[in-house]
């Protein structure tokens, strides 16, 4: 094979999940589907989420010879643009790029992988701390005799997992521990999102917990892991995008005012066009980072390619979300619309990770870094 | 009664901010959602007692009778300490209106009752098919003996669902040649078999706004202001003073004012990025204020406001949606949160003030139609 006819045979491999993947998402309800689970604050269903594992979904950044389908962060990137289209709840990219991707750089082995995969459990990444002031603080929970202390904040999925992975402190440094969900002294505050999902803040007090792996090779696992998630969010956000620009598109095109569709009037045409182009920009860098970061191994270079493609998508995202709730005037802000549950999802992904001013500053960092070292 | 006049600005600021201080109760402070009557209700009565319901109204109809530097003083001062606006749809809008075009016996009637609160106004204008072309607006209204007979639909109706009145715009003339002809302004009492109301939720899961439907519902002949089918004409003298109102600083300030604390207290200041867009709002929100005052000096002069008015309103309030999404910005990893948040001995509702500011830009006549109305009546411009 020519290096084009891998190209191209891999661009068809994606192709092919993108669709199957979007076909499963619209049978079981498209948007409306979250709507309902919101409704009825179930945070996610668990028989999609077995459904999105019999289609490889979660192992599909996972190697083969661990279990997965070995088809890269861009594959991953792929199912996240479906799930961000349908607005779905399921702990997809959480799953793909933290717990996944921290079991599968540290302990590939651990039966909980095979579980995840499979969609049996979810697993919760608590690696977070709030400081006094109520900003993002260094890490202080320990981990000492089998038994967790201290508190993790900004869990993703806490609600409704089977447990979570702890990035802890140990006497000789860093360590990861599995806690069950029902461990004794485990306690978890709920914080309600915009979307209606929730992050949990955890406190643990001699909360037993099982080692899985230590030393540095914690934090460098655990930044590879933040920096897939990073990256996936925002295919979750150029999915999103998309959408919120076609319902908008859909509806300037037969709302009528003055006897004529607003779509007819010039600056809504400019706008739209700004829309569309902001959203196109994305969707072509947010692509071509998860491709570079398939091919990259070292993390230092992977870090601001994840930067990158976050700080697009939320600019991106806030920008079209806010924008098509203007262009639908009062209907916009009203629930009973879908565009609002489009723009309440931006929120909280933007906020998750980073948001666009973070992640510029890592990326301007990181690049005064490199040309240091030069 | 108090001549304001006789006061120095520096003296009256000082009077008002000592009663908000001392009278306005601690736990309505910087209320995150627009209120019903019954929660504000303590705080109305006194200050109805004191006479300050309406600071614009003339002294002779139980208003303030303030100028235009005092009135943004007391407005201005009313946001710094976090009061809220109240049920104000009739000291703002109706009130100003019956003053001006109402007769002698509609303002004895209806004044004193809007003051006391006894009744509380809805603005029905928009409907599903009239909200930026108004005037395509189909609620009709047929005299029938001594009344009017309403039918049809208004919509996005603000707090309608605790509102005992309503003032809206409806058509009594259809076979006028323009749509903006035959339209007039009626006064309708919400409480009767042919009034409907349904709540809408709002996307932040607030119930703020209404659908009211009309069934044959009726009001007295003597609720028409003004004359008939004349109703277009006395809105629209309305709507520069609602613009000027619309476009005062003081919902940015306010703003700026939480995310002023709520980022010092994040440490979000130590970000010299952070620091140039917080700089660059504040500057916004002072430079929009001079120009605020610039407009509030021509009223003083007794002058009526052009059109160039709405630029205070395109300002103002994309600044305030800046502002809030600067508070998202600050709030990092809680910038999803829903409620307060808690900074220090502050605690700031982060998500609240941003989606309160994003139809700021749509009611109120929205920023593309203000647009419009700049390039044509101001610049001059053809089409
Ligand atoms: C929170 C809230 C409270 C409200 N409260 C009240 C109330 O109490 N009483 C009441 O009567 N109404 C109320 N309204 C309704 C408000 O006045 C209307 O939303 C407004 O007039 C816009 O109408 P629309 O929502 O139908 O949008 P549309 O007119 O359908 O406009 C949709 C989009 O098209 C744009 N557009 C329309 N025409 C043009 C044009 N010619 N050129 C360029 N762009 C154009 C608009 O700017 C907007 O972005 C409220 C609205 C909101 C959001």
């Amino acid at each position: 094979m020519t290096q084009t006819d891998i190209l191209s045979s891999e661009q068809e491999d994606l192709r092919l999940l993108r669709e199957s993947a979007r076909t499963l998402f619209e049978r079981a309800g498209g948007s409306d589907r979250a709507r309902k689970l919101r409704d009825a604050r179930g945070g996610f269903d668990a028989e999609m989420v077995r459904e999105l594992a019999e289609a490889g979904v979660f192992g599909v950044a996972v190697p083969e010879d661990q279990g997965g389908l070995g088809m890269g962060l861009a594959a991953g990137g792929v199912i996240a643009e479906e799930v961000g289209r349908v607005i779905a709840p399921e702990p997809v990219v959480s799953t793909i790029g933290l717990s996944l991707g921290l079991l599968r750089r540290l302990c590939p082995d651990h039966p909980k992988m095979a579980q995840l995969i499979g969609g049996e459990i979810s697993l919760a990444v608590a690696w977070q701390e709030r400081g006094p002031d109520g900003a993002p603080a260094d890490a202080t929970c320990r981990y000492a005799d089998g038994k967790l202390t201290g508190g993790k904040a900004w869990v993703v999925g806490a609600i409704g997992s089977h447990g979570f992975l702890v990035v802890a402190e140990q006497d000789d440094g860093p360590v990861l521990v599995l806690a069950e969900a029902d461990a004794q002294g485990l306690v978890i505050d709920k914080q309600t999102q915009a979307d209606g999902s929730s992050l949990g803040e955890l406190s643990f007090s001699g909360t037993p917990a099982a080692e899985l792996a230590s030393s540095g090779a914690v934090l460098t696992a655990l930044a590879e892991a933040v920096a897939d998630a990073t990256a996936l969010a925002a295919a979750e956000l150029v999915g999103l995008s998309e959408r919120a620009f076609e319902i908008t598109l859909d509806y300037i095109k037969t709302r009528e005012q003055f006897d004529k569709p607003i779509g007819s009037f010039q600056v809504i045409q400019h706008r739209a066009v700004d829309l569309n182009v902001m959203c196109e920009v994305a969707q072509a860098g947010v692509r071509e980072a998860l491709a570079q970061m398939d091919s990259e191994t070292d993390p230092k270079v992977r870090a601001p390619i994840a930067s990158r493609a976050k700080a697009r998508a939320v600019t991106a995202a806030k920008k079209i979300t806010r924008d098509a709730i203007q262009l639908h005037g009062a209907v916009g802000y009203t629930d009973e619309f879908d565009i609002g549950l489009y723009l309440n999802r931006a929120l909280v992904l933007s906020a998750w990770l980073g948001d666009d001013a973070y992640h510029r500053r890592i990326w301007f960092e990181a690049r005064e870094a490199e040309g240091a070292a030069q | 009664m108090t001549d304001w006049s006789a006061m120095t600005d520096a003296e009256f600021r000082k009077e008002v901010r000592q009663f908000f201080e001392a009278e306005y109760p601690e736990e309505l402070r910087h209320l995150p959602h627009r209120p019903k009557f019954a929660e504000i209700e303590h705080w109305h009565r006194k200050l109805h007692a004191k006479g300050w319901v309406a600071p614009a109204w003339p002294a002779e109809f139980g208003g303030m009778g303030l100028n235009a530097a005092k009135l943004l003083i007391f407005y201005e001062e009313q946001q710094r300490w976090g009061v809220n606006r109240g049920r104000d749809m009739g000291v703002q809008m109706v009130g100003p209106l019956i003053i001006k075009f109402g007769t002698q016996e509609q303002k004895d009637y209806w004044l004193p009752r809007i003051l006391s609160c006894e009744d509380i106004w809805c603005q029905g204008y928009s409907e599903p098919g009239a909200g930026s072309d108004l005037a395509n607006l189909r609620t009709r209204a047929e005299i029938d003996g001594d009344d009017f007979v309403i039918n049809g639909q208004k919509i996005w109706t603000t707090m309608a669902h605790d509102a005992t009145h309503i003032f809206m715009l409806v058509r009594t003339d259809p076979d006028a040649p323009k749509k903006q002809q035959g339209i007039s302004f009626l006064l309708a009492p919400m409480d009767q078999p042919g009034v409907e109301v349904r709540t809408i939720t709002t996307l932040s899961g607030e119930t703020e706004f209404c659908e009211v439907f009309f069934d044959n519902a009726r009001t007295p002949r003597e609720n028409l202001v003004g004359e008939l089918n004349k109703g277009w004409t006395m809105a629209k003298a309305l709507l520069s003073f609602e613009r000027i109102f619309i476009g005062s600083p003081s919902l940015a300030q306010n703003a700026l004012g939480q995310l002023e604390s709520f980022a010092r207290g994040r440490g979000a200041f130590d970000d010299p990025v952070f620091r140039d867009r917080f700089a660059q709002a504040a500057l916004d929100v002072e430079d929009h204020a001079a120009l605020y005052a610039r407009f509030a000096d021509q009223l003083k002069r007794g002058e009526t406001l052009g059109a160039d008015v709405s630029m205070l309103k395109i300002w103002v309030t994309e600044c305030f949606q800046r502002i809030t999404e600067l508070m998202i910005e600050a709030a990092g990893p809680d910038g999803g949160s829903i409620g307060p948040l808690q900074v220090g001995n502050v605690s700031v509702d982060v998500l609240a003030s941003f989606y309160k500011a994003r139809p700021t830009t749509i009611y109120g006549g929205s920023n593309e139609i203000q647009r419009n109305i700049l390039s044509k009546a101001v610049l001059g411009l053809p089409g």
